[in-house]
C-alpha cells in the first residue's frame, strides 16, 4: 500500500489516475479520470440492463452487469476492491434494491446510486435513508451517467478526511513526516541522487530547518527551531571554533549566521550540548564500568534504569574532556566521510536504506558484552533524541555522542575522540555485526556490515554502552539477541508494525521477528529514497530492524541524552498513533511517560519524565520509522 | 425504390412517430449509443424490449386474472413495465403505465384491468411502428445506403 502514507490529496489523485480495469484490454482508458472507473450495474430488466451498459461504455467506464442482485452481491464479495460504484435498481424480484444497497454499504462501503422508474419523493427519501449516494429517475440518461464518478471521488475525501481527524495528525502528519523525510534526507545525503533530488526543492527550502513548524493543526504550535543536522553541524563547529568554554551563544550565532535563528535557540541549544558533553565525559570515564555490564542483557530489561546508570556511570568516568568530546562530537557531525561522523551516519543511513545497520557500535559491543551492552537502554533513548535532534530543538545530541564514546570503547578510554577509537568503535561494531549476521537477515548483512564500519562512531549509536546501541548497529537482530530489552522491543515492533501497516509508516513491513533493532528508521534509511516516510518506512521494512536501528541511530545522533529520548519516543507514540490510527500497545510506551516537550534539558534519563509533544511528529519523517521503532523499544521501558 | 428515397421515407417515418408520441427523445439516445463497436445495438435493444414486456404483459394477464389478485405483484411488473419502455423510448407505452399504478394502489381490480388493456394496445401499436422502422433501415442498408441520422427539431 505504498504507505499509506501519503493520503490526502496524493490518494484523491492515485486514485483518480489510476484505475485498474480488470479488463486488460480497456488498460489505455485508464489514464484519464474518469475513464476506467468500475461500475457494476444491477438491474433485473434486460432491456434497461443493456442501455445502461451501452451508456456506461460511452462514457468509458469499465461496466459489469449483473440482473439478480443476489448475483451482484457474490461478485462484490469475491472481488473485493474491483468496483468503484455500484449502481443498482430498486424493484428487483430477487433482493429489495434497498437491502442491495444496505449490505454493500456495510460488507464494502463502496457509494451506490439507486435508479427507479418511480419518482415519488418518499421513494427517493427511501433511497437517501438507505444510504444511496444519489437516486436516478429512470429513463436514465447518459450525461447523468458520465457524472457517477464524482460520488467515488467524495467519498474517497470523506474517507481521508474521517482518517485525519481520527487519527489526529494523520495525513498532516503523514505529509509532513514524509516532507521531513526527504528534506532530512536531503540534507544529510547530498550525495544521494534519485529521490533525494526531486525533493531537493522543498528541502531547500528548508534548508536550515530553522523552520516554524506549524504542523499539525491539532497539536499546540508554536515555532521552534528544528535543529536539523546540519544545523547542528553549524553549530558545533561555530563551538569548536570559538572553544566550548568561550562559546556564547552570541559569538555561536554570529559564526554560524543562519538567518533566522536566534541568540535564544542557540542560548538554549548551546545548554543541551554543554550536558551532553557532560555526559560524554562522564560516560568515557565509565568505560571501565563497561565491563561491569557486560551482564547478561536480560538485565536491562528496565532500560530506563540501566540507561541511567550507564550513562552515569560513564558520566562519572569522566575520562573523556568536554573538549575532546565536543571535538568528537563535532567531528562526528562534520565529517560524512568519516567514520564515525554522524553526519556520514545519516547519509550512511539514509544511503544505505536498508543496508546494514548504520547501528550504532555499540550495539556490537553489547553483543559482545562490552559496555555497549548497556546501551540498548540508552539506545532507545537515544532514538528519541535523535529524532528530536531532527525535528526539535529539544537536547538531542547530548546522549549521542557520549554513548557512542562510552560504548564503543570497551573498557578502553572514550577518548576514542580521536581516529584510532573510532576505528576500534568499527571494528567493535563490525564484529559484533558479524556476529549478529546469523541472525540477521542476510540482505543486510553485508549491507550492514558496511555501514556499521562506516558509521561505527556515530554519536548516537556509541552512545553508552548501553546495549541497545550495539543493537541498533548490529542492525538485524542484534537487539533481540542480546537484550531482553531488545527482544520485547521487537515484539513491541511487531506489534507496532502491524499496527502500522496501513499507515504510511510501513514500519509495520518489518516482520516482527526482524523488528527486533526496533532501530527501524527504516524509513530513515532508504537509500536514496527519502520518499515519503511511507516508502522509508516500507524500505526498511525489508531490511529488517537492523537498518531501522540505523535509522534510529541516525537520528538518535541528534539526541542528546536521554531525556532528549524521551520527547522522541513520546513523539514516536504520538506519530505511531497518528499514523496508524489505533494505539499500539500504549502500555510499554506509556511507561515511558513522555510528556511534555522535547526541550526539555535531558538531566535524567528517566524516561518517564518527557513526553514529546505532538509537533515533534511533524518534523519528522524520521519519525516515522523512530516512532515505530522507538514504540518497540519504549515497550520495554 | 433507390436509396436516397428510402433515407427519405425512414426520416419521414421516423418523425411521425415522435409527432404522434409513439416515441420520445430517449429513443433518440438509443440511436446515438449505437456505433461502431455496436452497430446493432438499437435493434437489439429493441427486441430485448419486445421479449420483456411480453413477458410482462402475460405474467400481468394471469396476475389480474386470480381471484386474488395481489396488486404487490402487479404493481411491480407494471413498475417494471414502465421502466423499460421509457428506457427506449416508448412514450405511449410508459405513460399508459401511469394511470395503471395507481389504480393498483387503490386495488381497482376494474380499473387494472382495463389499464392493462390500454397498456396491451400501446404496445403493440409501438412494437408495430418500430418494426416497420426497422425494416425500412434493413432495407436502406441492403441497397448499400446508410442510415440517416435522426434529429428532433420540434
Amino acid at each position: 500500500m505504498a504507505a499509506l502514507q501519503r493520503l490526502g490529496q496524493s490518494s484523491l489523485s492515485t486514485s483518480a489516475s489510476s484505475y485498474v480495469s480488470c479488463k486488460a484490454g480497456e488498460m489505455a482508458v485508464l489514464d484519464q479520470f474518469p475513464a476506467g472507473l468500475r461500475v457494476l450495474v444491477v438491474d433485473d430488466d434486460l432491456t434497461c440492463l443493456k442501455i445502461l451498459e451501452q451508456m456506461l461504455r460511452r462514457c468509458l467506464y469499465n461496466v459489469t452487469t449483473c440482473s439478480q442482485a443476489a448475483v451482484a452481491l457474490n461478485l462484490l464479495r469475491t472481488k473485493k476492491g474491483c468496483f468503484d460504484v455500484v449502481l443498482s435498481d430498486v424493484h428487483m424480484p430477487d433482493m429489495d434494491g434497498y437491502k442491495l444497497l444496505e449490505q454493500v454499504g456495510l460488507e464494502m462501503d463502496l457509494p451506490v446510486i439507486m435508479m427507479s422508474a418511480d419518482a415519488r419523493v418518499c421513494a427517493v427519501m427511501k433511497g437517501i435513508r438507505h444510504g444511496a449516494c444519489d437516486y436516478l429517475i429512470k429513463p436514465i440518461r447518459e450525461e447523468e451517467l458520465k457524472n457517477i464518478w464524482q460520488h467515488v471521488v467524495r467519498r474517497k475525501r470523506n474517507e481521508i478526511k474521517e482518517l485525519e481527524h481520527s487519527g489526529s495528525l494523520e495525513d498532516n502528519d503523514r505529509h509532513k513526516r514524509g516532507s521531513d523525510d526527504v528534506e532530512y534526507a536531503s540534507s544529510v545525503n547530498e550525495g544521494t541522487e534519485g529521490t533525494l533530488k526531486t525533493q531537493r526543492k522543498r528541502s531547500n527550502a528548508k534548508e536550515d530547518d530553522v523552520d516554524l513548524e506549524n504542523d499539525d493543526p491539532s497539536m499546540a504550535k508554536k515555532p521552534r527551531v528544528v535543529w536539523s543536522v546540519e544545523l547542528h553541524q553549524q553549530f558545533v563547529s561555530a563551538v569548536n571554533q570559538l572553544g566550548i568554554d568561550k562559546a556564547i551563544p552570541k559569538r555561536i550565532l554570529e559564526l554560524m549566521n543562519v538567518p533566522g535563528l536566534t541568540r535564544e535557540n542557540v542560548a538554549s541549544h548551546l545548554q543541551k550540548f554543554r550536558l551532553y558533553l557532560k555526559r560524554l565525559s562522564g560516560v568515557a570515564q565509565q568505560g571501565g564500568i563497561v565491563s561491569a555490564f557486560c551482564g547478561p542483557v536480560d538485565t536491562n530489561v528496565k532500560l530506563s534504569s540501566i540507561g541511567r546508570f550507564d550513562i552515569q556511570a560513564l558520566a562519572a568516568s569522566g575520562q573523556i574532556a568536554p573538549e575532546t568530546l565536543a571535538a568528537l562530537h563535532a567531528e562526528l557531525l562534520g565529517r560524512p566521510t568519516g567514520n564515525l561522523v554522524t553526519a556520514m551516519e545519516e547519509p550512511a543511513l539514509l544511503q544505505a536504506s536498508l543496508q546494514g545497520p548504520k547501528c550504532i557500535p555499540a550495539e556490537h559491543g553489547v553483543a559482545f558484552g562490552q559496555p555497549v551492552v548497556k546501551c540498548q537502554p540508552n539506545i532507545s533513548k537515544h532514538f528519541p533524541q535523535s529524532i528530536m535532534f531532527v525535528d526539535d530543538a529539544s537536547p538531542m545530541f547530548g546522549a549521542w555522542p557520549s554513548n557512542g564514546l562510552g560504548t564503543v570503547a570497551p573498557g578502553s578510554n572514550l577518548v576514542g575522540l580521536n581516529p584510532q577509537n573510532n576505528n576500534m568503535l568499527t571494528d567493535i561494531l563490525h564484529q559484533q555485526q558479524q556476529r549478529q549476521q546469523q541472525h540477521q537477515k542476510p540482505q543486510q548483512q553485508s549491507a550492514l556490515s558496511e555501514s556499521s564500519r562506516s558509521i561505527n562512531v556515530q554519536p548516537s549509536c556509541l552512545v553508552v554502552p548501553s546495549r541497545s546501541s550495539a543493537n541498533f548497529q548490529a542492525g538485524n537482530s542484534p537487539v533481540d539477541q542480546n537484550y531482553s530489552y531488545n527482544r520485547s522491543a521487537v515484539i513491541d515492533y511487531s506489534l507496532l508494525s502491524s499496527q502500522s501497516n496501513n499507515s504510511s509508516l510501513n514500519v509495520g513491513q518489518i516482520s516482527g521477528g526482524d523488528l527486533k533493532t526496533t532501530g527501524v528508521l527504516s524509513g530513515y534509511s532508504g537509500p536514496g529514497s527519502i520518499s515519503p516516510s511511507a516508502s522509508s518506512c516500507s524500505v526498511s521494512a525489508e531490511h529488517n530492524t537492523s537498518q531501522q536501528v540505523q535509522n534510529s541511530t541516525l537520528t538518535f545522533r541528534a539526541a542528546r541524552q536521554v531525556p532528549g529520548l524521551v520527547p522522541n519516543v513520546a513523539d514516536i507514540q504520538g506519530s505511531y498513533r497518528a499514523k496508524s490510527g489505533e494505539v499500539l500497545d500504549q502500555g510499554p510506551l506509556r511507561n515511558l511517560g513522555f510528556v511534555g516537550k522535547g526541550t526539555r534539558i535531558p538531566s535524567q534519563l528517566a524516561v518517564d519524565e518527557y513526553e514529546l509533544p505532538m509537533n515533534n511528529l511533524n518534523h519528522g519523517k524520521i519519525y516515522l520509522t523512530f516512532s515505530q521503532n522507538r514504540l518497540a523499544l519504549l515497550g520495554e521501558l | 425504390m433507390e436509396v436516397g428515397q428510402m433515407q427519405r421515407s425512414l426520416v419521414d417515418y421516423t418523425k411521425s412517430l415522435f409527432l404522434e408520441g409513439v416515441l420520445d427523445g430517449q429513443f433518440l439516445q438509443l440511436q446515438q449509443l449505437q456505433d461502431e463497436t455496436n452497430p446493432n445495438f438499437v435493434a437489439e435493444v429493441i427486441s430485448l424490449f419486445f421479449e420483456d414486456s411480453q413477458r410482462l404483459l402475460n405474467d400481468l394477464t394471469r396476475a389480474l386474472d386470480q381471484p386474488n389478485v395481489d396488486f404487490k405483484i402487479v404493481d411491480a411488473h407494471v413498475h417494471q413495465l414502465k421502466g423499460s419502455s421509457s428506457s427506449i423510448g416508448a412514450q405511449r407505452v410508459k405513460n399508459s403505465c401511469i394511470p395503471f399504478r395507481n389504480f393498483c394502489e387503490a386495488q381497482n381490480i376494474e380499473g387494472c384491468v382495463r389499464c392493462l388493456q390500454q397498456v396491451k394496445q400501446e404496445y403493440f401499436l409501438a412494437k408495430n411502428k418500430l418494426e416497420t422502422l426497422f425494416r425500412l433501415e434493413q432495407q436502406i442498408v441492403a441497397a448499400g445506403g446508410s442510415i440517416p441520422t435522426m434529429e428532433l427539431s420540434f
